[in-house]
This record gives C-alpha cells, sequence and structure tokens, in this order.
C-alpha cells in the first residue's frame, strides 16, 4: 500500500514539475508546422482551386455542409476573395512562426487555425495526410513545444543574460500580438462569427487568449509566486497530457491501420500491396511499381511485414531497443511510400507523428549536428562567442537524458 | 509573454525534496510553537511542481489534475471507439461517441484496409456545347482521371487538384446517390452540385466548347476496370471496363453558385462528410477482393 502511495505521488510530481520531451516535442513542432508549410506553398498555385470562395467546392457549398456540421473555419466569415488570400497568408506565417518556434504558444494557436478553416473549408480536398495534421494542430496548441529548438528558447537565453548583467528587458512583440489577437476575438464574437460553430474551438481560442495575459501577469508580480506555480503546474499537466494524447493517437492510428488489414483477404493472401502500385492515382513511377511488383515473394514479405510491424507498434514501447528498430522500419516505410505512391505530405505528417517516439539521445544528437551544420554554412562573424551547442533543456529534464521510454509513460 | 520561455521549466528546474503532496511541507507552514513566522528565505530558484504549493495551492493542482486526467482518459477512449469497429459499446453510446468526436476529431485509419482498392475508377465527361454560331454541338468522352494520372506521373510532390479533387468528389458522388444515380437527401445535391462544377472547370480548362461557344449540359459516366492480378498470380478476372452512365446535367449559367442555397436543412449529425473526409490516403472504399463488377 505504501509503495503504491509512493509511486503514486512520484507519478505526480512527475506530470506537474516539469513540461516532459522537451526534444521530442519541439521535434514533431517542427514536423508537422513544415508539413503544412510545405504543402502550402506548394498549393499555392492552386490554392483558390482549392479553398478559394469560387473553387469547385464554392463558398455556397461549404456553406451548407458547414450549417449541418457546424465545423469551425474563419474562412466562412466573408466570401470576398481578398479575405481568402488573407487567411491563406496567415496560415502561411503561422506555419512558419510555428515551425521557427517564434512566440511559439500563440504561433501554435494561429497554426490551428489555419489548419482548420482551410480544411474544414474543403473536406473533399484532403487525404489521411490531412487528417493527421487537423487532429495534431488541436493538440500542439496544449504543449510546451518551444523549450528547445526554437527562437523563444534563444530569445529566454538572451534575456537571462541580459538580466543578469541588470539591464532592463522590455517585450513589446509579446502584448502586441496578444492586443490583436483580442481584438479580433472580442470582434468575431461580438459579431456573431462563432454562432454558427461548435463550441470548442471558439472557447479554446478564448481560453488561450486569457491563460496567456494571467501568464503575464502572474509572472510579472514578484507577490504572486503560488499563483505563477500553480499556472506552471497546469502549463505542464497539460502539456504532458497533450504529448500522452499524441502518442496514443499515433498507436491508435497504426493498430487500426493494421488490425483492419488483417481481416483483408489481399492482405491474406500476401499481394496487397501489389495493388496501390497499378492504381493510377498513386503510381507516379509506373516502372519503380512494376520494378516493385516483379517478385511475388517480395510482395509478400512486404505485405506481410507491414501488418505485422503496424499491429505489433504499439506493444513494441514497453521495450525500448525493439520500438526503436521498429521506429526505423517505420520511418523507412513511410519514406519509400512518399516516393512511390506520391504521399509526401501524407508520409512527412506520419514520419514526425512516429517522431515523438525518437529517444532524447538521438534528438540531442541531430542538434548539435544541425547546430554544426548550420555553423559551417552560416559561419558567425567572430566576436560574439555564442555557443551553438546542444541546446540544454531544464536540469530537472537531466536523468532522463537517454531514455524515452520514460517518455512513452509521462 | 508567451508561457513558454525562461520560466519555470527552464531556469530552475529545482529538484524538489520531497516526491509528493504528502512529503515535508514547505517553508510557508506555520512554526509549531506559534513564534511569528520565520524571515523569507533568501531568493531561491523558481521551484516547480505541486510539491512547491501550499496546501490551499496545492488543492488547486489537485483538481486541474483530476480534470485532465479525466478529460485525456474520456477523449482517448472516444478516439478508441471512433476508430473501433462498430461493438457493443458504439451500439448502445453511438451518439455520445460522434457528439464528442465530430466534427474536430474525426478520423478513419483504415488505410487501404481491409482490401486496397483494386479497381481504376475513371471518371470521364463529355458537353453539349453551343458554339459561338449558335450551333448545338456535343464534344467527345473527356478522360478526366488519366489527365490527372499523366498530371501525376513522374510528379514526385502531386497537388491535392490532381490527386484527390476529382477521385473524392466522384466517392463522395457514389456514397450519396442509390444505384440508379438518384441523389440521397441533401449531401446527394450537394455532391452532385460538385462534381458538376468540377467537370465543368475542366471542360473549360480544356477547351472543349471552343472559341465564343459555351457549355449547356454535361454528362458524366465512370469506366471502372480492374486491376490485372499479379503475373505470378492465378487468377483469373474480367479485364473489361464496367461503364455507369449519369443523366445530362445543365449547367447554370453562374455554373450553380447559389444555386442550391435553399436546399441547407440543417439536418443533425455528419456522418457522410465525415467518412467521406478522411477516408483516408490510399481511398480506403473496398470492395471485396477480386470483386471488380
Amino acid at each position: 500500500m505504501n509503495r503504491f502511495a509512493l509511486a503514486f505521488s512520484t507519478a505526480i510530481a512527475r506530470v506537474t514539475e516539469a513540461a516532459r520531451a522537451p526534444y521530442q516535442s519541439a521535434v514533431i513542432r517542427i514536423g508537422f508546422a513544415t508539413t503544412w508549410l510545405l504543402f502550402l506553398l506548394r498549393e499555392f498555385p492552386h490554392r483558390s482551386e482549392l479553398y478559394g470562395p469560387d473553387g469547385p467546392w464554392s463558398w455556397d457549398l461549404a456553406q451548407q455542409l458547414i450549417g449541418m456540421n457546424h465545423a469551425f473555419t474563419v474562412l466562412m466569415w466573408s466570401d470576398s476573395r481578398l479575405w481568402f488570400e488573407t487567411v491563406y497568408a496567415l496560415a502561411v506565417v503561422a506555419s512558419a512562426m510555428l515551425a521557427l518556434g517564434w512566440r511559439t504558444r500563440t504561433a501554435s494557436v494561429l497554426f490551428m487555425v489555419g489548419v482548420l478553416s482551410l480544411q474544414n473549408r474543403s473536406v473533399f480536398m484532403g487525404d489521411g495526410g490531412d487528417n493527421v495534421l487537423h487532429l495534431m494542430s488541436i493538440y500542439l496548441v496544449f504543449t510546451r513545444c518551444g523549450q528547445v529548438w526554437s527562437l523563444d528558447a534563444r530569445r529566454a537565453r538572451r534575456q537571462d543574460a541580459a538580466r543578469a548583467q541588470g539591464e532592463l528587458v522590455v517585450d513589446r512583440a509579446g502584448p502586441a500580438l496578444w492586443a490583436a489577437a483580442g481584438v479580433v476575438l472580442a470582434a468575431a464574437t461580438a459579431l456573431g462569427r462563432f454562432d454558427g460553430q461548435e463550441w470548442l474551438v471558439p472557447s479554446l481560442l478564448w481560453a488561450a487568449w486569457a491563460a496567456q495575459a494571467l501568464w503575464w501577469l502572474v509572472s510579472r508580480s514578484r507577490r504572486a509566486e503560488q499563483p505563477r506555480i500553480l499556472l506552471d503546474v497546469i502549463g505542464n499537466l497539460l502539456h504532458n497530457a497533450a504529448l500522452l494524447v499524441i502518442m496514443t493517437e499515433a498507436c491508435l492510428i497504426y493498430a487500426t491501420a493494421g488490425w483492419y488489414k488483417i481481416q483483408g483477404s489481399r492482405w491474406q493472401d500476401g499481394t496487397a500491396v501489389y495493388y496501390p502500385l497499378h492504381l493510377d492515382y498513386f503510381s507516379p513511377w509506373p516502372s519503380l511499381g512494376d520494378l516493385l511488383a516483379a517478385s511475388g515473394i517480395m510482395v509478400m514479405l512486404v505485405t506481410y511485414g507491414t501488418v505485422a510491424a503496424q499491429v505489433a507498434f504499439p506493444f513494441t514501447l514497453f521495450n525500448r531497443r525493439v520500438k526503436n528498430v521498429l521506429l526505423v522500419m517505420m520511418m523507412v516505410e513511410h519514406a519509400a511510400i512518399a516516393v512511390i505512391l506520391g504521399l509526401p505530405f501524407f508520409s512527412l505528417a506520419m514520419i514526425t507523428a512516429d517522431a515523438v517516439f525518437l529517444p532524447t539521445s538521438f534528438l540531442r544528437r541531430l542538434g548539435v549536428w544541425a547546430a554544426r551544420a548550420r555553423g559551417r554554412l552560416f559561419p558567425r562573424p567572430c566576436g560574439k562567442a555564442e555557443v551553438p551547442g546542444p541546446r540544454r533543456p531544464a536540469p530537472a529534464e537531466q536523468p532522463q537524458v537517454g531514455s524515452t521510454a520514460q517518455a512513452g509513460h509521462t | 509573454m508567451d508561457a513558454y520561455g525562461g520560466h519555470g521549466t527552464q531556469s530552475g528546474g529545482a529538484k524538489t525534496p520531497g516526491p509528493g503532496p504528502a512529503s515535508g511541507p514547505e517553508p510557508e507552514g506555520v512554526a509549531p510553537d506559534g513564534a511569528p513566522p520565520p524571515p523569507p528565505a533568501p531568493p531561491a530558484p523558481p521551484r516547480t511542481g505541486v510539491a512547491a504549493l501550499s496546501p490551499r495551492y496545492q488543492v488547486g493542482a489537485a483538481v486541474a489534475l483530476a480534470l485532465v486526467a479525466i478529460t485525456v482518459c474520456v477523449h482517448l477512449g472516444m478516439v478508441f471507439l471512433h476508430v473501433a469497429p462498430s461493438n457493443t459499446i458504439t451500439k448502445a453510446h453511438g451518439e455520445a461517441v460522434d457528439d464528442w468526436m465530430y466534427p474536430e476529431f474525426e478520423q478513419n485509419w483504415k488505410l487501404f484496409a481491409p482490401n486496397p482498392l483494386q479497381q481504376n475508377i475513371a471518371v470521364e465527361v463529355r458537353a453539349q456545347v453551343r458554339t459561338a454560331k449558335g450551333e448545338i454541338r456535343t464534344t467527345g468522352w473527356y478522360d478526366l482521371s488519366a489527365e490527372d494520372g499523366r498530371a501525376i506521373d513522374h510528379n514526385p510532390v502531386p497537388s491535392h487538384t490532381q490527386q484527390n479533387e476529382l477521385r473524392r468528389a466522384f466517392d463522395y458522388f457514389t456514397n450519396t446517390h442509390d444505384s440508379d444515380g438518384r441523389p440521397v437527401g441533401v449531401r446527394g445535391t450537394l455532391s452532385e452540385t460538385y462534381l458538376r462544377r468540377i467537370v465543368v472547370l475542366r471542360l473549360e480548362r480544356d477547351g472543349a466548347a471552343g472559341p465564343g461557344g459555351t457549355v449547356e449540359q454535361v454528362q458524366v459516366r465512370s469506366r471502372t476496370t480492374a486491376v490485372p492480378p499479379p503475373s505470378w498470380s492465378s487468377e483469373q478476372i474480367s479485364l473489361k471496363p464496367v461503364y455507369r452512365t449519369m443523366p445530362w446535367w445543365s449547367v447554370p449559367a453562374e455554373d450553380g453558385a447559389g444555386a442550391d442555397r435553399t436546399q441547407a436543412v440543417g439536418s443533425a449529425r455528419d456522418d457522410v462528410a465525415g467518412s467521406a473526409r478522411s477516408e483516408a490516403a490510399g481511398s480506403a472504399r473496398t470492395e471485396a477482393a477480386g470483386g471488380a463488377r
């Protein structure tokens, strides 16, 4: 009984004292934001056809469907061309902000607004990749995904250094962003733009806005230490909970994909992989498909391997080494899907979802390599010798280095 | 401003002395002998975690913990039931699951499952055009899916307009029409307008009406061809294409915009748009194996 109580209190301490897995949350932030950013840039020439007021899925058609499903999209606020272009541009900017980790929490909210607005506007344009991004954009709002590998982290370091030297640090961009967001939210609410929509997203927007103000107030006041710690605890809780949801979601994706396949006769007779390679819509390199489909035994091995890996994946999380092997397999398979089936954005989103399970030690090494590569590409003018090395998380994270299995248990 | 950055977890990260709320009270505790409280401790690095909270605030943290834990459990349970096959629980409480999941958490991960699609479904269209001279002329069939296929060939990053637009629109259309091609409900009308607008757009791009001409009516048909079985297989299936031809649809002058505005009856839940949205990357629609029609 006592042991149980101790384990319970240890668990509570773990989920409240720190936002766990800073590198994993950073890597999925960068991954999902970059995927959506690249998608938006790639579709820039087709943006009107996909989401514009005069596209085949016209504003009127969308209006009727949204009148029934109440999904969130700011694109229904106006059928003007200018509004559409503005929203598209803002979606691009928000993705870039999030990928770079500039004002990360605000960026994550804007990113979600961009993803939901465009995708809900034209639901019939999307595929599995869009579906992943749709869900993850909502979950990311709850994470503290800017702790490392972000402009926010760099600014925090510089501000701490400046404060240590007794300089006064004033933040202007933050309050300005917050005020602007408040004006837009208030206007949208007053004009009844949220009326026909489900309450979830609008209330999430207001809650995020209010939380920012609360956090700012509490961080400024010297006397509010207890409220500040409480807010920090809640922030950590939300982060860790969201990360758990993201990981479980990834497991459910694989489990669903795997278990349903087991029931299919083509997955049983070992020919399933042959067929998508011969669908006109998913064969950008027909000769490559023919080459892969030339050997019946190859096709069968890949078919069985795919099912086995997908079904097994969630269970491998209990063993670090097996999990890492499978993770590599999944990433390789998705990279192959990107090329062979012509689904680069779906694959990028799935690889990013996989990346949440990568070991911290590997991610830190990746960070060092990236910093070194950057240093080689853009040598810094001497004199400003900022060590570009691994950006360290909170000391509380140190014991966790090298163990990711933990990440799965937070 | 951002709730990120250098506070809390970044700068301090204090290893809290005791693991949980039950362990050692923090210095705020009242001195046992009623003596005046001790002078404030010297500025320590910011502390974190529930252990750093006074009992009053610990209550707040406990409430937050309970709320978050319950929400996560319920959400994960709902997601599970949403992606699981129809079962005892969803048969009884399917509406509660749908209420939670739609519209924003809807998902479908039957990727190429239970069976991958084993037919190429091509959408073709022809038009009745009024030429610049006022004659009525019927064009030949345009294979729009073949156009998509050519755009996808040797393209490392196919656009959604090439890979998803027509394919999924036709899928949506067949899902919302009965076998005689009659629309089922409001969604049937929506999908018909959508498909018509796509084919008109594509006919315009192909210059089907000729200079000065206008498209007055369009007719869509699908050509379904089974993927030939692999060379090592002894399976015998018919490779003869099967056609399904829709009636002629007239094209409104403004191309349907607003034509169906009056039909928006606020029906309840969105199941068709739902399943249609997430029918994932590989067009999860499956027919029984080898069931080339």
